[in-house]
C-alpha cells in the first residue's frame, strides 16, 4: 500500500501570523520527497499537517484521492519518525513497536510477526526487551523507524530524524535509510534543513522558504538550475558566488560586465531577462585558477580551506567583492598570493533583484 | 589550574571543622527533647512521680508500650488516620492527575481561565473557608464520618498545579506519536503519560498524606466524637490531663508510638518528602 | 493492516460527508471531562465556601442557622473587642519573633550544610526531621521540656541550682516559648529552600572568584549572599504566610493564656465560631485574616514572577 498525496492550496495561520501560505504540491506514490529549508520556513508544519498533528486552516490534503485533512491522525494510515524519536520511555522496544498495532486490535501473532520482521530488517532483534533509556542514540533511531515500519503505512513521515545523531552516525544512518527505502516500497516524506541529506536521499526536493515553496525538483535540477537566488544560496557548499553585473547582449546570449570591468560571456539567453540589479551566480567549482589560459579576473587570496580532495580559495577581487575559487587538493597557493581566476561562463546563472533566476539552455553543465 | 576548576574550591580548613562541630552540637541540642521523651516513655510511671532524675539511669521498662497495646485508643486513632489520609491521598492523586493532564494537554473552552481561577485558589487560606464548610457539612450530616474528614482536602489546588506542571514538562511528541498510533486521549493519559509521572505522584502523594496526617484544624471541628478522632487529635486530647503526671511515662510512650511511623516514613522517603514540602511552599 | 485501512476509509467517508474539521488541537467540550471531577470539588468545597464565608460575615449566624443581615456589624464588634485587637497584636508579635529567626537560622544552617559530604547529608536530614511531626507531638514535646518541676529545662537548670524560666505560665514568656517550639518545628523548610537556592548558584562564579583570590568571607559576602537575595525575600514571605496561621501550638501549649497574651487570630476565630458558635463574628475575623494573608501572598506572587522573568 502506498500513497499518492495531493496537497492543494494549504494555508496555516496562528492568529495573525501566517506560517504557510497557499501551498500546492503533489507527492507521487513510492516517491521519496524531501522538504528542505531553513528553520522556521514551515516545512515541519506542513509535515505535521499531513500527519494530522496540526489543523489545516485552508485548502485540502488527499491521499489516493480521499480527503484526509479532517481525519484524526490515527486514521490517516501514516507513520511518523520524530526528531526526538518520541519512544515511550517506560515500554520495551517490542512494546514500543507493538503499541500502535494493539490499538487497532490486530491479532497477537500478526503483531509479533511484524515486530520480528522489522527487528530483523533493522538488526535490533537483540534489543527487543530493553527500554529506550538503555539504548544509544543510533539504536533509538532504529527503534523509531521500526515502530513506523510495523504499521505498514501508506506513507512514512520523517521529521529531521538525523539531527540528533553525531556526525559519523548521521552519515551511516543516511546510507541505511537509502537502503531501507529500496526494501520498503512506500511513499516517504523527509523534512530536513541539511542540503546533503536532501541531495543524497531525495527523488525530488521541495525547497521552502518564508511560508512558500521556492522550487520543486530533482536534486540535480535544484542544484544546477535553482529557481531563485534563495535556492541557489541555500543548496550547495560552499555557497554560490554572487557578483553584481551589468548586462549586454551578443548573439542573443547575455554578456555580463563584472564589477572590475571585465566581460564574461554566458550561455544564458538574453531574451526574457527582466528586472534590474542583476547579479551573476557561479559556483566555486566553475571558478578555477587560470594557468596561463584566459584569465577572467585577478584577486588576492585571503582565506584557504583545505578539504583534502580540493581546496577552496576565498579571493578578494580588486573592487572588493569576494569570490570562492576551487583548486586541487594539494594546492600550493598561500594566503596573500595574487591569483588569476578563470570563470566558466557556461556554468553561470543570472538573478535579478527580486531573486528570479535564469539559466543556460543546456542540461549537462552541472 | 585544572585542580582549581575540577576539585573543591574551598578546602577542608580549620574553619570548616569548627562549623561542623557547631552544627553537630546544635543538632544534638535539637534532638535532646526527643531523646527526653523517649527516655521518659521507657520509665515506670511511679518511679517518675518520686524522682524525675531517675530518667537518667536504669531500670528502664517497655511496660508503657505494652499498656498501649492493651488499653489505649491509639489503634483506633491510627486506623482513622490511615483511612482518612490514605483515602484523601488516593483521591487527590486520581483527581490531580486527570485534571493535570486535562489542563496541560487538552484543549477545551475556557481552559486557561479555569486554570487561572484554580491557581488563585492557592492563595486562599484554610481559615477563609472553614466556617462555611463546617456549616455545609452540618447540613449534609457529614460530621463525624470518614468522607466528612476526607472531602475538604480534595479541593486543594496544589496537586492540580503540580501535576499540570509535570505533564507540561513531558515532551509533546509522545502524545503525538501515540495519536498516530491510534490511541484515544484516555489511553494516551493512562498508558503513555501516567507511567511517566510516577516521581510526581510520589511527591504529591507523600505531601498530601503528611499534611492530612498532621492536620489539626478540620478534624478538630469535624471529627468531634472520640471514636472518630484522628491520631493528631487523639494525642492532643490526652495532653490536657498530664499535669497530674500520673501516667507521664505512658503519655510519652503514646506520643513516641504516634510519632514513630511518620519519622520512619521520613527515613525511607526523605528525598521525596523534602522535595514535596519545599515544592509546596514555593509553588 | 486490513482492519486499519477499512476503519480508516470508513471514517474518511463519514468525515467527508459531515465536513467537520477534526482538528487535534481544537477546543472540545468533551476534553473537559478530565478536569470536571476536580473542578466539582474545587467549586463546592472552596469557591462556594469562600463566598459563603464572606456572606456569613455580614449576617448574624449561629449553630442553628443564619439569622438576619447585619451589615458590617460583625466587623464593628471585632474592632471594639479588645481581645480580638490583642490577638492581632499577638499574631504580629509571633511573626516578628519567629520569621527572622527562621530565616537567619535557616540560612546559617544551609550555608554550613551546603556540601556533598555524608555528614552534611545526615545533618540536613536531622534538621528537617522535626518538620514531619504533627503539631500535637511537637507541643507535647515542648510542654514536657518547659513544664515546671519535672520538665527537661527545669531539670537542667536544677543541676545548677537555678530556676528555669516559666515559658508556659509567665505572661511575658509564653509567646516566646511558643516561638521557640515553632522555630524548632519549622526550621527544616527555610533551610531546604536556601539549600536549593545555593545549589543553583553557578559553579563558574565560585571558580572565577577563586581565581581572583577572593577570601572565603569575601566570596560569601559578595557572591553567595547576593545570589540568593531573592530566595531570602521569598522565605520571609512564605514564613509570614505560614506563621500568620499560628493555631495548634498556642491552643495546645497555653490555650491562649494566661489572660489571652498568647491568643493568635486563628485561635480567636476558632473560639468565636466553634466554642461560642458566633459564626458571623468568626467569619468576619477570618475575612480579616484572609486579607492579611492575601497581602503577603500577593507579594510572594510578584516576587516569584519576577524571578521567573529573570531566570
Amino acid at each position: 500500500m502506498t500513497a499518492h498525496i495531493e496537497i492543494q492550496n494549504v494555508s496555516k495561520r496562528y492568529g495573525s501570523l501566517t506560517v504557510l501560505d497557499g501551498l500546492s504540491l503533489t507527492i507521487n506514490a513510492n516517491e521519496f520527497m524531501v522538504f528542505l529549508g531553513p528553520s522556521g520556513c514551515g516545512k515541519s508544519t506542513l509535515l505535521r499537517m499531513i500527519a494530522g498533528l496540526e489543523s489545516v486552516d485552508d485548502g485540502t490534503i488527499s491521499i489516493n484521492g480521499e480527503r484526509i485533512d479532517n481525519l484524526p491522525p490515527g486514521q490517516r494510515d501514516i507513520a511518523m519518525v520524530f526528531q526526538s524519536y518520541a519512544l515511550y520511555p517506560h515500554m520495551t522496544v517490542a512494546d514500543n513497536m507493538a503499541f500502535g498495532l494493539r490499538n487497532i486490535g490486530l491479532p497477537a501473532e500478526v503483531i509479533s510477526a511484524r515486530v520480528a520482521e522489522a527487528a530483523r530488517m533493522l538488526e535490533i532483534g537483540h534489543l527487543l526487551e530493553r527500554k529506550p533509556g538503555q539504548l544509544s542514540g543510533g539504536q533509538r533511531q532504529r527503534v523509531a523507524i521500526g515502530r513506523a515500519i510495523v504499521k505498514e503505512p501508506k506513507a512514512f513521515l520523517f521529521d529531521e530524524p538525523l539531527s540528533n545523531l553525531d556526525a559519523a552516525l548521521r552519515v551511516r544512518t543516511r546510507v541505511e535509510l537509502a537502503q531501507l527505502r529500496n526494501r520498503v516500497r512506500s511513499t516517504m516524506i523527509f523534512v530536513t534543513h541539511d542540503q546533503i541529506e536532501a541531495m543524497t536521499l531525495a527523488d525530488r526536493i521541495v525547497v521552502m522558504n518564508n511560508r512558500k515553496i521556492e522550487q520543486i525538483g530533482t536534486p540535480m535540477e535544484i542544484y544546477s538550475r535553482p529557481a531563485s537566488r534563495f535556492v541557489a544560496t541555500f543548496v550547495g557548499s560552499p555557497t554560490m558566488n554572487f557578483l553584481p553585473v551589468g548586462l549586454s547582449g551578443e548573439n542573443g546570449f547575455a554578456r555580463a560586465k563584472l564589477p572590475d570591468g571585465t566581460d564574461l560571456q554566458t550561455a544564458i539567453r538574453l531574451e526574457g531577462i527582466n528586472g534590474s540589479g542583476h547579479s551573476l551566480g557561479i559556483r566555486a567549482e566553475a571558478v578555477k585558477l587560470a594557468n596561463g589560459t584566459a584569465a577572467t579576473t585577478t584577486g588576492k587570496v585571503e582565506v584557504i580551506e583545505r578539504l583534502g580532495d580540493r581546496t577552496l580559495l576565498y579571493t578578494r577581487l580588486k573592487e572588493g567583492s569576494v569570490v570562492i575559487a576551487e583548486d586541487v587538493g594539494n594546492s600550493r597557493i598561500a594566503i596573500g598570493d595574487q591569483v588569476a581566476l578563470a570563470l566558466d561562463g557556461a556554468r553561470t546563472h543570472l538573478f535579478n533583484a527580486e531573486g528570479r533566476a535564469w539559466h543556460n539552455e543546456g542540461v549537462g553543465h552541472g | 589550574m585544572s585542580s582549581m576548576s575540577s576539585g573543591r574550591i574551598v578546602g577542608r580548613s580549620t574553619g570548616d571543622r569548627i562549623i561542623l562541630v557547631l552544627v553537630i552540637a546544635l543538632a544534638l541540642i535539637m534532638m535532646a527533647p526527643i531523646a527526653w521523651i523517649i527516655a521518659l516513655s521507657l520509665k515506670d510511671n511511679k518511679e517518675l512521680m518520686t524522682d524525675m532524675n531517675s530518667v537518667f539511669h536504669a531500670p528502664y521498662t517497655i511496660n508503657n508500650y505494652v499498656n498501649i497495646l492493651a488499653t489505649s485508643s491509639v489503634f483506633r486513632w491510627i486506623l482513622n488516620s490511615v483511612i482518612v489520609s490514605g483515602g484523601l491521598t488516593i483521591m487527590t492523586l486520581v483527581l490531580s492527575s486527570l485534571a493535570g493532564y486535562g489542563f496541560a494537554r487538552l484543549s477545551f473552552p475556557f481552559r486557561n481561565t479555569l486554570f487561572v481561577i484554580v491557581l488563585l485558589g492557592l492563595a486562599v487560606p484554610e481559615q477563609a473557608v472553614l466556617i462555611a464548610r463546617h456549616q455545609l457539612f452540618s447540613w449534609l450530616k457529614f460530621h463525624n464520618t470518614y468522607h466528612g474528614l476526607i472531602l475538604p482536602g480534595l479541593a486543594a489546588p496544589f496537586g492540580v498545579f503540580l501535576m499540570t506542571q509535570y505533564f507540561r514538562a513531558i515532551p509533546k511528541e509522545l502524545d503525538e506519536a501515540a495519536l498516530l498510533d491510534n490511541a484515544s486521549r484516555f489511553k494516551i493519559f493512562w498508558k503513555v503519560l501516567l507511567p511517566l509521572t510516577i516521581p510526581a505522584q510520589a511527591t504529591l502523594g507523600i505531601f498530601t498524606f503528611l499534611s492530612s496526617w498532621n492536620d489539626y484544624f478540620w478534624p478538630l471541628i469535624s471529627g468531634t466524637k472520640k471514636e472518630m478522632y484522628t491520631l493528631t487529635i487523639g494525642i492532643a486530647s490526652t495532653q490536657t490531663n498530664f499535669a497530674q503526671s500520673e501516667g507521664l511515662g505512658f503519655l510519652m510512650s503514646q506520643a513516641v508510638f504516634a510519632g514513630a511511623p511518620i519519622l520512619i516514613l521520613y527515613l525511607f522517603f526523605q528525598k521525596y518528602i523534602v522535595t514535596a514540602v519545599s515544592g509546596a511552599a514555593v509553588r | 493492516m486490513a482492519e486499519a485501512t477499512l476503519s480508516g476509509s470508513a471514517s474518511a467517508a463519514k468525515a467527508a460527508t459531515r465536513q467537520a474539521v477534526q482538528n487535534v488541537n481544537a477546543p472540545l467540550w468533551r476534553h473537559a471531562v478530565f478536569v470536571a471531577p476536580y473542578l466539582f470539588f474545587f467549586v463546592t468545597l472552596l469557591v462556594v465556601p469562600l463566598f459563603w464565608s464572606m456572606w456569613l460575615s455580614l449576617h448574624k449566624a449561629d449553630a442553628f442557622g443564619v439569622g438576619r443581615f447585619v451589615g458590617i456589624d460583625n466587623y464593628l464588634r471585632l474592632f471594639r473587642d479588645k481581645i480580638f485587637i490583642q490577638s492581632v497584636g499577638n499574631t504580629f508579635y509571633f511573626v516578628f519573633l519567629t520569621v527572622p529567626a527562621l530565616a537567619l537560622i535557616g540560612l546559617l544552617l544551609a550555608l554550613a550544610l551546603n556540601r556533598k559530604t555524608k555528614s552534611a547529608a545526615a545533618l540536613r536530614a536531622v534538621y528537617f526531621s522535626s518538620s514531619v511531626l504533627s503539631v500535637t507531638i511537637v507541643t507535647l514535646i515542648w510542654r514536657i521540656v518547659f513544664i515546671g518541676n519535672f520538665g527537661l529545662l527545669a531539670t537542667v537548670y536544677g543541676w545548677f541550682g537555678a530556676t528555669a524560666p516559666a515559658f508556659l505560665s509567665d505572661p511575658k514568656l509564653t509567646m516566646i516559648g511558643i516561638a521557640i517550639a515553632t522555630v524548632w518545628w519549622c526550621i527544616g523548610l527555610p533551610m531546604m529552600l536556601f539549600l536549593s537556592a545555593l545549589q543553583q548558584v553557578p559553579r563558574e562564579i565560585y571558580e572565577a572568584a577563586a581565581l581572583d583570590n577572593a577570601s572565603r568571607w569575601r566570596t560569601l559576602w559578595h557572591i553567595t549572599l547576593p545570589s540568593i537575595r531573592r530566595t531570602f525575600v521569598l522565605v520571609i514571605i512564605i514564613e509570614i504566610v505560614l506563621q500568620f496561621q499560628l493555631f495548634g501550638q498556642a491552643r495546645l501549649m497555653t490555650q491562649g493564656g494566661p489572660n489571652n497574651v498568647s491568643k493568635p487570630i486563628v485561635l480567636y476565630i476558632y473560639e468565636a465560631a466553634f466554642t461560642k458558635w458566633d459564626l458571623g463574628l468568626g467569619a468576619a475575623a477570618s475575612e480579616i485574616l484572609f486579607i492579611l494573608i492575601m497581602i503577603a501572598a500577593m507579594a510572594q506572587y510578584f516576587i516569584s514572577r519576577r524571578r521567573g522573568e529573570e531566570g
